[in-house]
């Protein structure tokens, strides 16, 4: 917030955008990976270790619409968080967007961030409750570093800058500052993105499957 | 057979268009009165194994309670009926179809053991979850009736984490029957409950069952299972030890007490004397554990035992059971006559004494 004021903030640091631009886009982005571990993963979590997910296997609910339901319950947070940033970047930093941009921004960062609602719903099933606080919060350190939202990429190492690509949010953050920046949202980024999203499907009914033979939830 | 069970609900369940659906024939009608069968399943927890190729049959429309020490099998045996685990070996039908094929049909109601947990997703309002889990079901029983069943008017309100122990259970009960099942599977559902609470679960349960619901239990509370079962299957080791109507097995065990009040107790005298297994002294109240009273009491007058106010009571559950899960030689003649034919059939629980 603070960085925002800064005169340097004006300063053009990723293609055309400025450096308020970028924090505030990965401002997006990090709130959106932050709200759908959380909301995804420890709620998820704690329904398991309580055994209400369990219980729901004994009805005639399918397992899939389980996780449905607690995807697009990630979702569902993850939407205001994404729209809020702008217009407190607006009223704090100086940042302004115009109204299509900022309604476009909005819905894109939302929608892209379903890889993340998988990550959490993921890690909800495959982390035991005591584990998945310090398990969300690495990642989203990780993940967030990593991936340029603190920094950008170009200004990484070298190897760094390859590996920021394998991650799932830094093209979630790249789609973003496209957006800004008035370029073209480059199939790459959709890529990663969709390719992620079907892995961690996957993932998740495999695990799923694996907790089944077990006789846990 | 199998083949027999899917024609029979075949039928059972085609409607002709305006015409009521015809009744099974005779030659699928024995199988389709099942409502649970298992054969022959084994199934293990890393190395230790938790069911030992069971064979277990219960038709519908019993009330059936499953009695074991820890470890033999009680859980395993739920879980495996409701598809929650797959087992090893074995065969499971539930209402002539894979238990997970019954669960999704909506027939099949449980309330589980649930540790330290609830059960229950925390912080909802209780009135809410009793809704959502009514709503997954394709005929589930009115609102009114689950809450007035389960007793749970007054927590209708209050956030799930907000509940005692007893009250939860209240609340799970409530979870259990809300979709009206036609089989209900419990496992130790008087876990945290008071004894008044206790009572009336019970009185509930039987009258669930006299509706006609295929009804399977867990349960330590021997005498509760007693009273309310048609059928008692004792477990141990994840086999079969004891099946048969509760007073066919306390029959079986044969054991009484005498019990009486005298001045002089020589303690071998009474262990010699005949069909006395065992020998008890409290001050001057002794109690005598007998295979034969009668015998024990002619005994006791011959060798004139000089006795007051004597008492003679027949075993009770807990003794039939101790018995049976002891693993001794008694405990294995026994198993062969509480489980032969001759005493009830094992197969389809159908006892001589009448069906349930």
């Amino acid at each position: 917030m603070l960085f925002l004021r800064d005169r340097r903030a004006g300063e053009i640091v990723y293609g055309g955008v400025s450096w308020r631009e970028y924090l505030m886009v990965s401002m997006c982005s990090f709130g959106a990976l932050v709200a759908a571990l959380n909301a995804g993963g420890s709620r998820l979590s704690m329904e398991r270790a309580g055994g209400w997910a369990r219980q729901l296997r004994v009805t005639p609910m399918p397992a899939w619409s389980y996780v449905a339901v607690k995807t697009t319950a990630s979702m569902v947070v993850v939407l205001p968080v994404v729209a809020l940033v702008e217009p407190v970047a607006g009223t704090f930093g100086g940042v302004q967007l115009e109204l299509p941009t900022w309604l476009g921004l909005t819905v894109l960062l939302w929608m892209t961030a379903l890889p993340f609602a998988a990550l959490g719903v993921l890690v909800g099933f495959a982390v035991n409750t005591e584990a998945v606080f310090p398990v969300v919060t690495g990642l989203m350190f990780v993940l967030g570093y990593f991936g340029g939202l603190f920094t950008p990429v170009s200004r990484m190492p070298g190897a760094l800058q390859v590996a920021a690509h394998l991650l799932p949010n830094f093209h979630h953050l790249s789609l973003g500052l496209a957006v800004l920046d008035g370029r073209a949202l480059g199939p790459s980024h959709w890529l990663v993105l969709a390719g992620y999203t079907v892995a961690l499907a996957v993932a998740i009914a495999w695990k799923h499957r694996v907790e089944e033979a077990r006789g846990v939830a | 057979m199998g083949q027999a069970l899917r024609g029979a609900d075949e039928l059972a369940n085609s409607v002709d268009a305006g015409a009521s659906p015809p009744r099974p024939t005779v030659v699928a009608g024995q199988a389709s009165q099942l409502a649970l069968r298992f054969q022959g399943v084994t199934h293990c927890y890393g190395r230790h194994r938790a069911l030992d190729h069971l064979d277990l049959a219960v038709r519908r429309g019993q009330t059936l309670a499953l009695l074991g020490p820890n470890g033999a099998g009680k859980s395993t045996t739920i879980s495996v009926l409701l598809g929650l685990v797959s087992p090893l070996e074995g065969t499971v039908e539930v209402l002539g179809r894979s238990p997970r094929q019954a669960v999704a049909s909506g027939r099949v109601g449980a309330m589980l053991q649930t540790g330290t947990g609830s059960g229950l997703p925390p912080g909802v309002r209780v009135g809410d979850v009793v809704r959502l889990v009514r709503r997954l079901y394709r005929r589930p029983a009115a609102l009114e009736v689950i809450v007035e069943r389960s007793g749970i008017e007054t927590l209708l309100q209050r956030r799930t984490t907000q509940l005692s122990g007893g009250q939860a259970q209240r609340v799970r009960f409530a979870l259990a029957i809300a979709g009206d099942p036609e089989v209900v599977f419990l496992d130790e559902p008087t876990a945290a409950m008071d004894v008044d609470a206790r009572r009336a679960f019970w009185r509930m349960i039987r009258s669930l069952g006299d509706e006609g619901r295929t009804i399977v239990f867990a349960t330590h509370h021997l005498a509760e299972a007693d009273q309310v079962a048609d059928r008692v299957v004792v477990l141990n080791h994840g086999r079969v030890v004891a099946d048969g109507p509760g007073a066919t097995l306390k029959a079986a065990v044969a054991c009484r007490q005498v019990r009486f009040v005298t001045d002089i107790a020589d303690r071998p005298a009474l262990e010699g004397l005949e069909g006395v297994t065992d020998v008890e002294i409290r001050g001057t109240t002794v109690t005598l554990d007998s295979l034969d009273a009668d015998a024990s009491i002619r005994a006791l007058v011959r060798r004139g035992v000089p006795f007051r106010d004597i008492e003679v009571t027949g075993a009770g559950l807990e003794e039939a059971f101790v018995e049976l899960t002891s693993g001794g030689p008694r405990s294995r003649d026994l198993e062969r006559t509480v489980s032969s034919p001759s005493a009830g059939s094992r197969s389809d629980g159908s006892s001589a004494a009448g069906s349930s």
